[in-house]
C-alpha cells in the first residue's frame, strides 16, 4: 500500500503509515527537526519540523500550531494527495520564531573569547587542553593547522587572545602565548616531524616574493594545498623580518633557522638573492609558467626623518641599524644614543642599542607613553633594560660635533596636543621657543615602514601596479588581488607593518584566494560569526560563572635579570619546563563549547538566519556545571528541553524534572539525573542537540578545521558496531554512531564510545625489542634487528627439528586478512598446520 | 564451531542481530549478554517490550533474569543435562516439529533415544532446575513460532562444550528453528574477529573456509592456489602446545596479538612451558605478560590504524579503515606478517600484498565469500555466504537446507564437569567478563572512564556462605584452587546461589586464570574455563 504526494512540487511515492518526515527523509527531502528521535513522540515538541499542508482540513486535520496551516512533521501522517511545502515563508517564520524562543535561554560560549580575539582565530583552547594531557604534539598539529611560525609568534606575539582571557575575571589571564612557545620549543628538542599531509599533486605552480613570515606561511598553505610553489628571496637567507627585523635576543637564529627548515620540509622551492625589478620581474615569472604571483615583500623602507641634518655619519635607520645587527656587522655607536620614533620595532632598536654597549639610550617621542605605537609590554621592557624615554618632544635637526665629548647634537623641540580634530584626534604641536639640544654619538629614526619607495621598477607589469599613497601594495581585503590580474599581495606588503600574527592571517587568506583562482573552484568560507556567549565584554559576564573556581595565578617564565641580558644577545626569556606548562594549560577555563561541531540549535540558528544578538541569548548561569557522572558532563544553562537523551535511552536511565515551565514552554527549575541504571554507554550524548551533555574525554572544541569522519568496525565484542572516529591529525577526538548503519543502528556500549584512550595510551609499544641472551633483559632493536633474529631462529629449529617444531597464535583481535597472512605463512613458509588461535567453539 | 560444523556443516550464528526483535521465544543459555554483548541485550530487551518471552538459563543472577519470564539457574557445567531433559520434555508431550525433522534432519532416532531418560526430575537432580520449571520452559520453547537461542562461553568452556553445542542444535533441530528469521543457533563471539580468524583457517585441521587440512581434495586445492605443497598432518591446537614445549617438540612460537599467560587457564602452566621455548615471538600493541617473557617483541597497530576487515557474530563482513598513524616505529601485522615471509621464502613466491589484496586472494580460496571485495565493502557490508559479485550476502542460514545436506541430531550423553567440590575445594568457581572491561584489560585499563568504572578485582560470593566465614562485604579473602592461589576482596551478593563463586578474569593483579581448570573438551580441545572446585579463606590481617 502506498501514497502519491508531492513535497516541495517533487512527486514522492511512499509507504502509506508512515509520518511526513519518515517520507521526507526517505525522498532525501531535509527535514529539520531538534527534538525528534525515530520511534519516540515528544512530549514537549520543538515544533521545527513544522511544514505547510494545502487544504489541509480535507485530509480533517487542524493545525495545532500558533500559524494556521502549518503541522508538525513528525506526528502528522502523510497521506494520498497530500501537496506539503517545507520552505515556505510561513514555514520559515515559524522556525525562525521557535528558534529565536529556544535560543534565548540557552546560555554558553560557542568559541572561546581568546579563539574569538586571535587574528589567526587559532584553536586557543584546542591545543592548551592537549597540553594539559600532555599531548605536546597534537597541541603543536593544532597550531600549526593555522599558524607555521609558532616559534616565532610564540615568542613575538602581542597576545591579543590574552587580554580578552576570561580568567581575567578571577586572577589573571593564561599565559597562553607562552604555551605555545612551550609545545614549540617541545617538539624541537624531541625531534618531532609533524609530517603535515598534502593534498594531491594540483600541478599548478605559484611564485611567492619574499621570504618573510608572510611569504613562508603563504607558501605553507599553498603547499598543502598540493600546488608547486617557489620563494624568491632577495637576501641570502630566508626569514625576512623575523631574521632581520628581530633581534638575537627574542628570536634567536637557531631557533628560526629551525622553523623556516619545518616549513620547507613540505616540499617548497627557494630561490636566494633574487631581487624582484633586478633579477626577475613579474612578465618573467608569468614567462616561467607561474600560475599566479603572491607579493610578501614586507615594509622594508623607513619613513625618512624630515629634519636638516648636517651629519649623516652616525645617523641610521631602523631597518638598517637592526639589519646590521642582526647581520654581526661591527658598528661604532658610542655612549649616549638617541632614538626617534616609539613604534615596537624603535624598542628593539634600543634595546639592540644597550646591547652593544650605549649606556644611555634614549627613545624620543613627540606624545605621551600610552600613545606610544609600540606594545605596552615592549616598552616595558625596554624600560627595565635602562631606556629612557623622552615623551612630548621631537626632532628639529641633527648637527655634527667635531671636537666635544659626543659626536652629534640633536635639536629638539617642546610638543603639546593640539585642539581635537573632527574625529576627536589631536595632533602634536611644536610649542614655540621651546627648543633645547641632546648630545648623542648616534641616532636611529624609526618613523614607519613603506613597502615601495616611489614605484616598483622593474617592467610594464610592475609600472601597472597600483600602490597606495602610503607606500604599500594596493590589494583587496577580501580576494587579496592587486591591481594586476594573478598577482597578489599581503602581509606588511599590503598592510603596513603589523605584528607577525597578522601577516600569517593575510598570507592564509591570500593563500585561500590564490588557491580558489588557479583551481578555479569557489573559496573557502570564511568562520561564521555567529557565537552565543555568555558576555561579550568583561562587564558582561556574570561572576557567578566562576563559583568553585580557586585563585591560581599565573606560571612566571623564567628570565635572565636585565642587568645581565643588556650584556649579550642571548634570549631573555628561558621558557616554561614541562611542569609549568602543565599547570599554567590546567587554569584555562574551557569556555568554548565542545560540543561546537554538532550542535543543531546552533547550525539550524545559523540556517535560517536567526539573529540571537537582537532576539536574545541566556545571560546568566542558572545551574553549576555537573561534572558527577563519570563519562559525561552536564551542563543544563545549555539545555533547550528537547529531552532526545531520555527517548534516546535505551536504559531508562535518565531523569528529566522541571519545576514548571515559562509561558513559552521552556523548563525552570530543571534537573537532569542518571540514576542507577546508567551504564554509560554516552547514546545519550550523541543525541543531544546542545553542549548540554557531553563527553568529559573530548577536550578539544573544533571550529573550522578539518575533521575527518572514520567509519570503522568497534575492537571489542563480536557484534561488530560500526563506529565514527572523529579524527584530528593523529588524535581521536570522540567516537560516535550513525543512527542509521547496521547492525547497531546508532547504539553503543561503554567499551564502544568511550573504551579507545588505549590508542594514544603512552605505553604503546613504539620499537622492536630483543632479548638476545636467555637470562638478558628486552632491549630496543631495529626492525632488520628484530626480523632477522626472528627468521634465523626460526630457520634454525626448522632445519634442525622440522616444520612441526614451530608453531603460530593468532588472534581474533587482528584482521581477517592478517589471520589469512598468518596462517598461509605457517602452511606455506614453514610447512606446518601448527597454527590456532584462542577460540574454535 | 567444531560442533555445529559436524552437525550442521557450517559454524556460525545462524541468524541476524537485527532479527532479535523478531523472536517469540529467546533462549539464552551462558550468555550474560547485556554485559558481554550490550548492543544485542539492548535488542532482547526490545523484544521483550514488543512482548516475547525470556528464558535465562544462567546460574548467576545476571541483568537479563530481571526481563525474562523464566530464569533457570542450573549449577555450573550441568547445561548438557538441562538441555537434554527440555528435549525430552518437548518429545513426551509431541511438541517436535515432526515435518521439518522428516524433511531435513538425519539420525533423529538415536538422538530420541538418548533422551528417552533424561526426564526433568532426573535434570532436578543434576542441575538443581524444579522440574516444573523445565517442564514450562520447554513449552515455552517449543511453542514459540519463532524462536531462538543465544549462547556464548558459559556453554563452551567446559570439558563438555562440544557436547553443549550440539544438544543445543539438537533442541533448535527439534523444533524447526533452523533455517527461518527471528530464530535460529545463535553463538555470539566474544571478540571482535572470532568469526574472521575462525573463517580464515587460523586452525590446526582447517584451511580457510572449514576445508580440512586431512582431506586430500581440499589439500590440493590450496597446493595448488599457494603453489607449494602442505602437510597433511593436523597441527596442534593451542591448549595443547604447552604441552608439546615441555616434551620438547615445540621449539618455537610467534603469538600475534594474544596474551595466553594472562587469559589462558592454568596461565602459570602456560608461561613456565613458554620459558622452555627456543624462541618466543610476541606482537602486540602493548608489553604484555605474554611479551613480557618473549625473546623477540614486535610492535604492532592498532584496530584504528590500519585497514582490513572484521567478521562479526552474524558473519558480517565489515571494513576496519586506518584513522590514524601508528606510533613510533609500530608497523600493522599484515607487514610484519609479509616482512617475515620475504625473510623466510624470499619475495618471490609470497608476494607482499595490502590488505585488499590480500582480500582478493581471501575470496579465491573459499567460495562463501567470492562475491565480496573491497569496492563493495565501502558502501554496504556483507554476510556470508555471499558467492557471486551480485548476491545480496545471507542474512539466515540454512533457509534452503543445510551444508552438509541433511542436520545431524547427535546423541549426547551428559558428562559432569572435570573437577567438582569436594571437601578441601568445597566451593565451584564460575567466571566471566564484566561490562566496563574486556580481556586481560590491555585495552580497557588504559581507558580511563572503562578503569574508572570498574577498577579493581573482586569474587562474588553468597551471603549464606559469607557468614560461614564470617566475612564482610570489601573484605580481602584468599581464594586457591588445585592450581593456584590469588587474594582479592570478596563481594556479598546473591548474583551468586549459595556454593558458587564468581569473578571476572580481566585483572592481573588476581588473575582468575591462575585457578581455573585447563582440562580440555576431548573434541575441539576448548578448556574448562567456567567451572573449577575453589575454597576461599579468610585473610588474617598481618599489618594489624
Amino acid at each position: 500500500m502506498t501514497v502519491t504526494l508531492t513535497i516541495d512540487d517533487n512527486q514522492v511515492i511512499a509507504e502509506k503509515g508512515l509520518t511526513i518526515l519518515e517520507v521526507a527523509k526517505r525522498s532525501e527531502i531535509t527535514i529539520p527537526t531538534l527534538c525528534h528521535i525515530a520511534g519516540t513522540v515528544s512530549e514537549n515538541p520543538c515544533e521545527i519540523c513544522a511544514v505547510q499542508i494545502a487544504e489541509a482540513e480535507k485530509y480533517g486535520l487542524k493545525s495545532s500550531l500558533s500559524t494556521e496551516g502549518l503541522f508538525r512533521a513528525c506526528v502528522t501522517l502523510a497521506k494520498e494527495g497530500m501537496e506539503i511545502h517545507t520552505g515556505s515563508d510561513d514555514v520559515i517564520a515559524h522556525r525562525q520564531e521557535r528558534l529565536a524562543i529556544l535560543s534565548q535561554t540557552h546560555f554558553g560560549d560557542c568559541k572561546a573569547p581568546c579563539n574569538l580575539t586571535c587574528p589567526g582565530q587559532i584553536n586557543v583552547q584546542g591545543y592548551i587542553a592537549h597540553v594539559a594531557k600532555g599531548e605536546y604534539e597534537e597541541a603543536l598539529r593544532l597550531v600549526m593547522d593555522r599558524n607555521p611560525v609558532p616559534f616565532s609568534v610564540g615568542r613575538v606575539c602581542p597576545r591579543f587572545c590574552e587580554t580578552r582571557c576570561r580568567r581575567i575575571l578571577i586572577d589573571e589571564p593564561v599565559s597562553i602565548n607562552h604555551l605555545k612557545r612551550f609545545v614549540a620549543d617541545w617538539c624541537m628538542a624531541n625531534n618531532i616531524d609533524l609530517a603535515i599531509p598534502k593534498d594531491k599533486p594540483t600541478g599548478k605552480r605559484i611564485a611567492v616574493i619574499g621570504g618573510g613570515p608572510a611569504g613562508l606561511s603563504a607558501a605553507f598553505f599553498l603547499t598543502r594545498k598540493g600546488h608547486d610553489v617557489t620563494i624568491f628571496e632577495s637576501e641570502p637567507k630566508l626569514g625576512g623580518a623575523l631574521r632581520y627585523g628581530f633581534p638575537e635576543y627574542k628570536v634567536p637564529k637557531e631557533i628560526l633557522d629551525y622553523e623556516i627548515n619545518a616549513i620547507l620540509k613540505m616540499g617548497i622551492n627557494i630561490r636566494l638573492s633574487q631581487r624582484w625589478g633586478k633579477d626577475f620581474s613579474l612578465q618573467d615569472l608569468n614567462d616561467m609558467g607561474y600560475d599566479a604571483t603572491f607579493i610578501a615583500v614586507g615594509a622594508g623602507i623607513d619613513q625618512p626623518m624630515d629634519v636638516p641634518c648636517t651629519d649623516k655619519g652616525h645617523v641610521y635607520t631602523a631597518t638598517e641599524f637592526l639589519y646590521l645587527i642582526n647581520e654581526g656587522k661591527p658598528l661604532e655607536l658610542g655612549k649616549r644614543a638617541a632614538v626617534i620614533g616609539g613604534n615596537n620595532i624603535a624598542m628593539e632598536v634600543a634595546r639592540s642599542l644597550r646591547r652593544n654597549g650605549v649606556e644611555q639610550v634614549t627613545v624620543i617621542y613627540p606624545r605621551a607613553r600610552i600613545e606610544m605605537p609600540a606594545n605596552q609590554r615592549n616598552i616595558k621592557e625596554a624600560e627595565k633594560e635602562g631606556v629612557q624615554f623622552l615623551l612630548m618632544a621631537s626632532p628639529v635637526g641633527i648637527c655634527g660635533l667635531s671636537e666635544n665629548e659626543s659626536r652629534l647634537k640633536l635639536d629638539l623641540i617642546r610638543m603639546k596636543l593640539g585642539e581635537p580634530d573632527k574625529r576627536g584626534k589631536r595632533e602634536p604641536l611644536p610649542i614655540p621657543d621651546s627648543t633645547n639640544s641632546l648630545s648623542v654619538d648616534t641616532v636611529v629614526s624609526s618613523l614607519g615602514q613603506l613597502a615601495v619607495d616611489g614605484s616598483v621598477t622593474g617592467g610594464a607589469l610592475e609600472e601597472s601596479i597600483k600602490i597606495s599613497p602610503k607606500g604599500m601594495f594596493v590589494a583587496n581585503p577580501r580576494s587579496s588581488q592587486t591591481s594586476v590580474d594573478g598577482v597578489f599581495a599581503g602581509g606588511d606588503a599590503a598592510t603596513g607593518s603589523k605584528s607577525v600574527i597578522q601577516a600569517v592571517v593575510s598570507a592564509r587568506r591570500a593563500a585561500n584566494n590564490i588557491h580558489s583562482y588557479v583551481m578555479d573552484v569557489p573559496k573557502d568560507p570564511a568562520d561564521n560569526r555567529f557565537n552565543f556567549t555568555r558576555g561579550k565584554s568583561f562587564d558582561d559576564v556574570a561572576l557567578k560563572n566562576f563559583d568553585g573556581i580557586n585563585v591560581k595565578l599565573r606560571e612566571k617564565m623564567p628570565e635572565r635579570p636585565p642587568e645581565v641580558c643588556v650584556q649579550d644577545f642571548d634570549e631573555v626569556k628561558l621558557g616554561f619546563t614541562e611542569k609549568m606548562a602543565h599547570r599554567e594549560a590546567e587554569r584555562c577555563l574551557s569556555c568554548g563549547c565542545t560540543a561546537f561541531e554538532r550542535c543543531d540549535l546552533k547550525r539550524l540558528d545559523i540556517d535560517f538566519q536567526v539573529n540571537i544578538n537582537k532576539t536574545g541569548m541566556g545571560k546568566i548561569p542558572w545551574y553549576p556545571i555537573d561534572s558527577d557522572h563519570r563519562a559525561i558532563r552536564v551542563d543544563r544553562n545549555k539545555c533547550i528541553y528537547c529531552m532526545r537523551c531520555v527517548r534516546s535511552c535505551e536504559y531508562d536511565a535518565l531523569e528529566l524534572k522541571v519545576q514548571s515551565l515559562d509561558p513559552m514552554g521552556r523548563p525552570l527549575g530543571l534537573e537532569i539525573i542518571f540514576n542507577e541504571n546508567c551504564v554509560s554507554c554516552g547514546k545519550c550524548v550523541d543525541n543531544c542537540s546542545t553542549g548540554a551533555l557531553n563527553k568529559k574525554n573530548r577536550i578539544v572544541p573544533i571550529q573550522s578545521e578539518v575533521v575527518q569522519d572514520i567509519r570503522t568496525t568497534c575492537p571489542y565484542c563480536g557484534t561488530g558496531c560500526q563506529i565514527d572516529l572523529k579524527v584530528k591529525g593523529k588524535t581521536i577526538l570522540e567516537v560516535t554512531a550513525d543512527s542509521d548503519a547496521i547492525p547497531n543502528f546508532g547504539d553503543l556500549c561503554v567499551k564502544g564510545r568511550f573504551g579507545h584512550n588505549f590508542i594514544q595510551h603512552p605505553d604503546r609499544l613504539k620499537t622492536p625489542m630483543i632479548r638476545w641472551h636467555k637470562d638478558g633483559v628486552l632491549e630496543p632493536a631495529t626492525w632488520e634487528q628484530a626480523l632477522d633474529f626472528m627468521a634465523g631462529s626460526f630457520a634454525r629449529i626448522l632445519g634442525e627439528y622440522g616444520a612441526d617444531a614451530l608453531a603460530g597464535l593468532s588472534s581474533a583481535r587482528c584482521t581477517t586478512e592478517e589471520n589469512y597472512a598468518f596462517q598461509k605463512f605457517f602452511r606455506v613458509a614453514i610447512g606446518t598446520n601448527n597454527v590456532d588461535h584462542c577460540a574454535r567453539y | 564451531m567444531t560442533g555445529l560444523v559436524t552437525v550442521l556443516g557450517s559454524g556460525a550464528m545462524t541468524n541476524t542481530i537485527e532479527g532479535v526483535v523478531d523472536n517469540d521465544v529467546l533462549l539464552v543459555i551462558g550468555s550474560n549478554t547485556t554485559e558481554t554483548h550490550p548492543v544485542i541485550g539492548v535488542r532482547m530487551r526490545r523484544a521483550v517490550k514488543k512482548g516475547a518471552k525470556l528464558i535465562v538459563a544462567d546460574p548467576r543472577k545476571i541483568g537479563l533474569t530481571d526481563d525474562a519470564a523464566l530464569w533457570l539457574r542450573q549449577r555450573p557445567g550441568t547445561d548438557g543435562a538441562l538441555i537434554n531433559a527440555l528435549c525430552h520434555v518437548i518429545l513426551r508431550e509431541g511438541l517436535e516439529d515432526a515435518a521439518y525433522i522428516k524433511e531435513r534432519t538425519e539420525n533423529f532416532k538415536a538422538f530420541k533415544e538418548s533422551v528417552s531418560e533424561c526426564t526433568p526430575q532426573w535434570a532436578e537432580q543434576i542441575t538443581g532446575v524444579a522440574a516444573v520449571d523445565i517442564e514450562q520452559a520447554a513449552k515455552l520453547y517449543a511453542g514459540a513460532e519463532r524462536a531462538g537461542i543465544y549462547y556464548t562461553m558459559g556453554i563452551t568452556q567446559h570439558t563438555s562444550g562440544t557436547d553443549n553445542v550440539c544438544a543445543l542444535a539438537n533442541l533448535a533441530l527439534l523444533t524447526g528453528n533452523l533455517g527461518k528469521h527471528g530464530a535460529g543457533l545463535n553463538p555470539l563471539r566474544g571478540q571482535n574477529n572470532v568469526q574472521g580468524a575462525s573463517d580464515m583457517g587460523c586452525n590446526p585441521v582447517f584451511y580457510p573456509g572449514y576445508q580440512r587440512v586431512d582431506d586430500e581434495g581440499h589439500q590440493q586445492k590450496f597446493e595448488e592456489l599457494w603453489g607449494t605443497p602442505l602437510s597433511p598432518e593436523p597441527g596442534l591446537t593451542a591448549t595443547e602446545m604447552p604441552a608439546a614445549i615441555h616434551e620438547g617438540k615445540l621449539k618455537g612460537l610467534w603469538i600475534m596479538g594474544e596474551n595466553p599467560v594472562l587469559s589462558d587457564p592454568n596461565s602459570a602452566h602456560v608461561s613456565e612451558a613458554f620459558k622452555h621455548l627456543d624462541i618466543l615471538v610476541v606482537q602486540d600493541i602493548f608489553l604484555t605478560e605474554t611479551a613480557e617473557i618473549a625473546d623477540v617483541v614486535l610492535p604492532a597497530a592498532s584496530f584504528a590504524e590500519k585497514d582490513g576487515t572484521f567478521t562479526n557474530t552474524e558473519r558480517r563482513v565489515q571494513r576496519v579503515r586506518k584513522a590514524v598513524p601508528p606510533p613510533g616505529s609500530a608497523l600493522d601485522d599484515l607487514t610484519i606478517i609479509n616482512q617475515v615471509s620475504a625473510r623466510m621464502i624470499g619475495n618471490g613466491r609470497q608476494k607482499a600484498n595490502d590488505a585488499a589484496a590480500t582480500f582478493d586472494e581471501i575470496t579465491k580460496t573459499w567460495v562463501a565469500m567470492a562475491g565480496m571485495d573491497y569496492d563493495r565493502l565501502e558502501s554496504e557490508s556483507l554476510q556470508w555466504p555471499c558467492p557471486e559479485r551480485n548476491h545480496p550476502g545471507t542474512p539466515v542460514l540454512h533457509e534452503n537446507g543445510f551444508p552438509r545436506g541433511k542436520a545431524l541430531f547427535s546423541a549426547i550423553t551428559w558428562n559432569g564437569p572435570d573437577e567438582l567440590p569436594d571437601e578441601e575445594y568445597p566451593l565451584v568457581l564460575s567466571t566471566g567478563r564484566i561490562l566496563y572491561q574486556y580481556h586481560t584489560g590491555t585495552m580497557t585499563r588504559r581507558s580511563e572512564v572503562l578503569e574508572e568504572s570498574a577498577p579493581s578485582p573482586y569474587v562474588e560470593m553468597n551471603p549464606a556462605d559469607a557468614e560461614i566465614l564470617s566475612l564482610e562485604e570489601g573484605e580481602t579473602v584468599q581464594a586457591s584452587t588445585r592450581r593456584g592461589q590469588i587474594t582479592l576482596p570478596v563481594r556479598i551478593t546473591d548474583r551468586v546461589y549459595k556454593g558458587m563463586v564468581f569473578m571476572p578474569f580481566h585483572y592481573k593483579e588476581a588473575a582468575a586464570n591462575l585457578l581455573t581448570n585447563d582440562a580440555l573438551d576431548p573434541v575441539c580441545k576448548i578448556p574448562e574455563a567456567k567451572v573449577c572446585a575453589i575454597k576461599i579463606e579468610k585473610v588474617e590481617d598481618v599489618s594489624a
